[in-house]
């Protein structure tokens, strides 16, 4: 076995879904940007040596669709030998694909890929333009199909996470974002040029670019008592509201990964080894719960425990589902490692990319406080939770 | 000169000034809509746009809020401009029609159409809602060519929902722009014309101030207590359920002592002056702001317990505390129930020798007085009064068709005996031999006419078809005791139902049918409607649910089966039937009153259409036709030459506007919803509503009509189970449904998809509506739709079980 090591990981900058600053630019647009911004990152390596390009995205249909793995990789420069795959497991997309393109590495298939991920929930919206549940399902196999709020208020009421607890971990998600924001924190962010359709004065519209380099959900003037205020949005006499819940954005993530002999060879330092990746399953109807699973698997696979990992990034889908991982993991005493700069309820969720994303974020935080271990975990719809270990390199 | 209104202009933004530009809107007209800069801009605002606007943008505000809607759609909102009269006075100058609605102030108004006399347009027409302040003096000093096209246009509040228009003419109008305003204020905005002099507030707030005013002072006299008075003066008298001290907590007792103060100041030489006198009570009142609705407190006021239940309290006239109370009795109340007739029933409640009786007597008496003394001073004709009473006052019948049926001489004979002074024309008109104020002879109705001393025929729009008339004419083809047959002319025949609530039952299937036959032997088309009073009235509404529910009791499915199919053959066939057939629903037109006009060739819809299928509200769907005709409606709008559509979001509409039950609350909204379509017509006037169908049917005569072509229909298939299985699986975790909902919805959903079908695939009509049918009956076999049916019929309100 040979081992994967990343050496770029960067991200677009997550904006609002239909209000946001990417409402007018096409995931083709953001995908082909961030790739070509992941391989700048290193200039020693010839994009002809690049094998291949996986793509995370959740909904890979109409403006994501016809392969836009395959496609994003040719506008983004690369030659036409560079091949190009989408990958789809929903909010684990993006780490998926950068698993994927690990392995083609550990196996010794390739010396260089890309992991990436896109999502524009502008352009599809979550669920597709076209849902078509089973309609032979019964009662249990529907599930499948289950919304995410309901999951998210499954969550709550099962597990007695209350509704104070839920708004109090997403002001403090969108404190921990305010302030890295207001530091600089988002080293990894490409400044991303952004499509905009100018009004002229006779009523017809110039497509326009313009630069596009901060998260824009954040919310620094949130508090507890704001937040409270809210009314349930999934259930007359529920807990999860638009404030505790993650945002839907638009954004892009790419990681380079590299062989040691290839990293050798350019002489380049990396910045992490991708350790392990791991999957499992859950029920439907609680999909929320999935990391709560995924991780001690993931440690145990490793031979690490909890105390180990110094940074922990656990994809904020809901409050609810998250503090409930939190809860049951023992990790509440590390609070101070768990998503330091916020996590998706002030910077959203954009579903394929996440994975990508996240990974990008981690990545920037474990060096910039020298984290050995960096854990990436996420739940994912139709009841699953993925988790990644990441090695920081000295 | 063509005229036309292209655009208009309001100027004042408040409650009748924005009901007035909701009115313009919702009928399609561009509205510029003006209001004072607030005094009170501050100096660092002085040019900021927004603030300018500030009280006019709070008036267009308050005209999107409004409830009920003054818009008829709220996307109308957009044909409204607004603006400020320093600003953009000079726009004024593209309106065809300026009116104002400012301050009710002399000077203000006089300064105000100074102004608009220099920048109006030569032809613009200029009128004032005013209600008190006379028109002559408004106008005084200004042009003759100004005053040639002022007159008085005044709306009753709310603009959207009051019928009346009384439309007084100025000193110098050209009778050119009377009838052209006639004419736009009846077809174009539905309104019912009533021809007023300028007098001190006109004629419907004349007499019916006095009519309240007096009536307060005699509740004074003859000590009887608010709820008493109310329950009097409500549907018994044949007036709208908030009665009179109810009435005056909506509109607002501060409007109400405004215009009889103004009243009693402006009619110096009026016999009957004192009687604008308000009671002590009424200033008691003024003093401690319990001015009604708006102050949260007037004659009564609604209090909420801890438990959050409402409570109804009222005001004692002489301490003016509030407490609890009980429906009022009396004997003549007791005998108006039994009534048969309209006469008896008011026989009852006026002649009666209880003490409300006695008291209904007082006030009604005196009122009918003072509105004969007021012809011809403030009105040519009896009509004019009875006509203003009625749409200005939601009253069924204006004073003198009230006496008529009290009788007239009989009326007179007790007034006599009262001492009560009987106006002489009156006298004489009964001398004359002349009994009563209203005769029907062949077909018309005539009026008795003061000035001339005889009968005269009331005139109205060609277009306005009285069935009422027409039947008295001989005009009647067929019928049974559910349903008639009425010849419009020109080969036209009119559909009536007129059972309650003009519900749909066995009888009048069977009349449909017979009724076809009959057209398509004798006639060219066939018009659906008919003219049901109430407001807003009912076309349809419904099926009988007794009927059903007692077959379903007997076990009597079989039959059940084949009297839906009965009536899904009769809806069919007015589509498929060789000559055009219209419907003019208006009102409520719900459950099998929506089927009937979902299946015709074309709708002419009154403005005022509360359509929809409720029918799962007890527990059923629309068996019919109404959810393949609805889904038939939606898709054949669909322009061929987009090919075959992806079909989900048709279903979803459909599917919302059935599982929800969805009701529009105007035309405009059916359209939105689907009930209509775009070939469909609205019509505001509800007068012309059979007319405008008759007309519609000899157009498409004349243009060569064929049926359209039955063809199989493409449908959603299994694709629309499996959606609404996944979201009802959302909003039952999420408690908006209750179990036997959710069963409910996804039977509905079913039978829309077209069963266990494949997605995208067609099926014959007739295979729709058998799913439809068999699932009709299949729900009534449900004991929870049973219960819900149950409670229906006890109780008038929907079960959720």
């Amino acid at each position: 076995m040979k081992e994967a090591y990343i050496v770029s990981a960067v991200r677009t900058p997550g904006c609002k879904r239909a209000k946001g600053a990417f409402k007018d630019t096409l995931p083709l647009d953001l995908l082909s940007f961030i790739l070509k911004s992941s391989v700048e990152k290193i200039p020693q390596l010839d994009p002809r040596d690049i094998d291949d390009v996986m793509v995370g995205c959740a909904f890979p249909e109409a403006e994501q669709g016809l392969n836009i793995g395959r496609n994003a990789s040719k506008l983004a420069g690369f030659p036409d030998k560079v091949s190009g795959a989408t990958v789809n497991r929903f909010c684990a997309s993006g780490l998926e694909a950068i698993a994927d393109s690990a392995l083609r590495i550990i196996s010794g298939w390739a010396d260089v890929t890309i992991g990436a991920g896109i999502e524009s929930m502008t352009y599809v919206p979550m669920g597709g333009n076209m849902p078509r549940p089973y309609p032979p399902a019964d009662e249990e196999e529907i599930k499948l199909f289950i919304a995410m709020g309901t999951t998210a208020e499954n969550v709550a009421n099962r597990y007695n996470i209350t509704r104070e607890q839920q708004d109090e971990f997403a002001y403090h998600s969108q404190m921990k974002a305010a302030n890295a924001q207001k530091n600089g924190l988002y080293t990894e962010i490409v400044p991303t040029p952004a499509t905009r359709f100018a009004a002229q004065a006779n009523g017809t519209f110039k497509r326009e670019t313009f630069l596009q380099d901060f998260d824009d959900g954040v919310r620094a003037d949130t508090t507890v008592e704001g937040l409270a205020k809210l009314r349930p949005a999934f259930s007359l006499t529920g807990s999860v509201t638009a404030g505790n819940s993650s945002q839907t954005t638009d954004g892009a993530a790419a990681a380079v990964l590299m062989s040691a002999e290839k990293v050798k060879a350019l002489g380049i330092k990396p910045i992490a080894k991708f350790k392990l990746f791991t999957t499992v399953g859950c029920r439907s109807d609680e999909m929320g719960v999935g990391p709560r699973y995924a991780i001690p698997k993931l440690l145990d696979k490793a031979g690490l425990t909890i105390d180990d990992i110094g940074l922990w990034e656990i994809n904020e889908a809901f409050a609810s589902q998250a503090l409930y991982c939190i809860r049951e993991l023992g990790l509440e005493k590390y609070m101070d490692r768990i998503n330091v700069n916020g996590g998706a309820i002030a910077l959203g969720h954009p579903l394929g990319c996440t994975g990508a994303k996240l990974c990008a974020t981690l990545l920037a935080n474990m060096q910039a406080r020298g984290a050995k271990y960096g854990v990436e975990s996420m739940c994912i719809g139709g009841g699953m939770g993925a988790a990644a270990l990441f090695e920081l390199c000295e | 000169m063509a005229r036309k209104i292209r655009q208009a202009a309001v100027i004042g933004s408040g409650v009748m000034g924005g009901g007035i530009a909701a009115l313009l809107a919702s009928a399609g007209i561009k509205t510029l809509l003006l209001d004072i800069v607030p005094p009170d801009i501050k100096a660092d605002a002085k040019n900021d746009p927004k603030a300018r606007n500030r009280i006019v943008a709070a008036g267009l505000e308050n005209v999107r809020k409004a409830r009920p809607a003054a818009l008829m759609h709220p996307k109308e909102i957009e044909l409204i401009t607004i603006g400020n009269m320093e600003d953009d006075f000079d726009r004024l100058a593209d309106a065809d029609w300026i009116v104002e609605v400012v301050v009710e102030n002399l000077k203000i108004k006089q300064d105000l159409l100074k102004r608009v006399e220099k920048v109006r347009k030569a032809t613009a027409i200029v009128s004032s809602n005013t209600s008190g302040i006379p028109l002559k003096s408004m106008s005084a000093g200004l042009s003759s060519g100004f005053k040639q096209h002022f007159l008085g246009t005044h709306f009753f509040n709310p603009v959207r929902y009051m019928k009346l228009l009384e439309i007084i003419p100025g000193e110098e109008t050209l009778p050119e722009v009377l009838q052209f305003m006639a004419d736009f204020g009846e077809r174009k905005l539905g309104k019912g014309i009533v021809w007023a002099k300028d007098t001190p507030n006109f004629i419907g707030n004349r007499i019916g101030t006095q009519s309240m005013a007096r009536t307060m002072q005699l509740v004074v006299e003859e000590g009887l207590t608010v709820p008493e008075v109310d329950a009097l003066f409500g549907p018994a008298m044949g007036r709208p359920k908030t009665a009179m001290f109810k009435t005056t907590d909506l509109v607002g007792l501060d409007i109400m002592v405004h215009v009889a103060r103004n009243t009693y100041d402006l009619v110096e030489d009026d016999e009957a002056r004192d009687s604008f006198v308000l009671p002590d009570f009424v200033n008691n009142m003024m003093e401690k702001k319990l001015l009604g609705n708006k102050t949260k407190a007037g004659f009564y006021k609604t209090e909420l317990t801890p438990e959050w239940k409402k409570i109804r309290k009222v005001i004692d006239l002489k301490t003016l505390e509030y407490s609890t109370y009980d429906a009022p009795e009396f004997p003549c109340l007791a005998a108006a129930r039994k009534a048969a007739t309209d006469e008896e029933k008011m026989q009852a409640m006026v002649f009666g020798d209880d003490k409300g009786s006695r008291f209904v007597w007082r006030a009604v008496a005196e009122n009918l007085i003072y509105a004969a003394n007021r012809i011809p001073e403030i009105a040519d004709t009896i009509v004019e009064v009875d006509n203003a009473m009625r749409w200005g006052f939601g009253m069924e019948r204006g004073p003198f068709e009230g006496w008529d049926l009290m009788g007239v001489a009989r009326v007179v004979e007790r007034m006599e005996k009262d001492g009560l002074k009987v106006p002489d024309k009156i006298k004489k008109m009964l001398s004359a031999g002349n009994a009563n104020f209203y005769k029907v002879e062949g077909g018309k109705r005539f009026f008795y006419d003061f000035a001339t001393e005889s009968y005269k025929p009331i005139e109205a729009s060609p277009t306005m078809i009285s069935l009422e008339m027409l039947k008295a004419d001989n005009k009647v083809v067929m019928g049974n005791a559910s349903a008639t047959l009425v010849d419009l002319g020109d080969g036209v025949f009119c559909a009536e139902f007129h059972t309650k609530m003009n519900s749909l039952n066995d009888q009048i299937i069977e009349f449909l049918e017979k009724a076809h036959d009959y057209v398509d032997a004798n006639g060219v088309g066939l018009v659906i409607g008919n003219q049901a009073g109430g407001m807003p009235g009912a076309f349809s509404a419904g099926a009988d649910l007794r009927q059903v529910r007692e077959a379903a009791g007997a076990g009597a499915f079989a039959e059940i089966e084949a009297s839906i199919k009965r009536l899904q053959g009769a809806i069919q066939h007015s589509r498929y039937c060789p000559y055009p057939v219209v419907a003019a629903p208006f009102g409520l037109a719900l459950g099998g009153g929506c089927e009937i006009c979902l299946g015709v060739d074309r709708i002419v819809a009154h403005a005022e259409l509360y359509m929809g299928q409720v029918e799962i509200g007890v527990g059923l769907l629309p068996g019919g036709t109404g959810c393949s005709a609805l889904w038939r409606k939606v898709l054949e709008n669909i322009p061929e030459s987009v090919g075959e559509l992806e079909l989900t979001k048709f279903f979803i509409s459909v599917f919302q506007a059935i599982a929800m039950a969805k009701v529009s609350t105007s035309a405009a909204e059916a359209r939105a919803t689907g009930f209509l379509g775009p070939k469909d017509r609205i019509v505001f006037n509800r007068d012309h509503l059979i007319g405008e169908a008759k007309k519609e049917v000899l157009r498409m005569v004349e243009d060569g009509y064929t049926p359209p072509v039955k063809r199989p229909l493409r449908v959603f298939g299994e694709a629309a189970i499996g959606i609404v299985n996944a979201e009802l699986l959302n909003m039952q975790a999420a408690g908006y449904v209750s179990e036997y909902d959710a069963y409910l919805v996804r039977r509905i959903a079913g039978v829309i998809g077209g069963g266990q079908s494949r997605t995208g695939g067609y099926m014959s009509e007739d295979a729709l509506l058998a799913l439809e049918r068999d699932t009709f009956v299949d729900l009534l076999r449900q004991e929870k739709t049973i219960a819900r049916i149950d409670h229906m019929l006890k109780t008038g309100k929907p079960l959720r079980n």
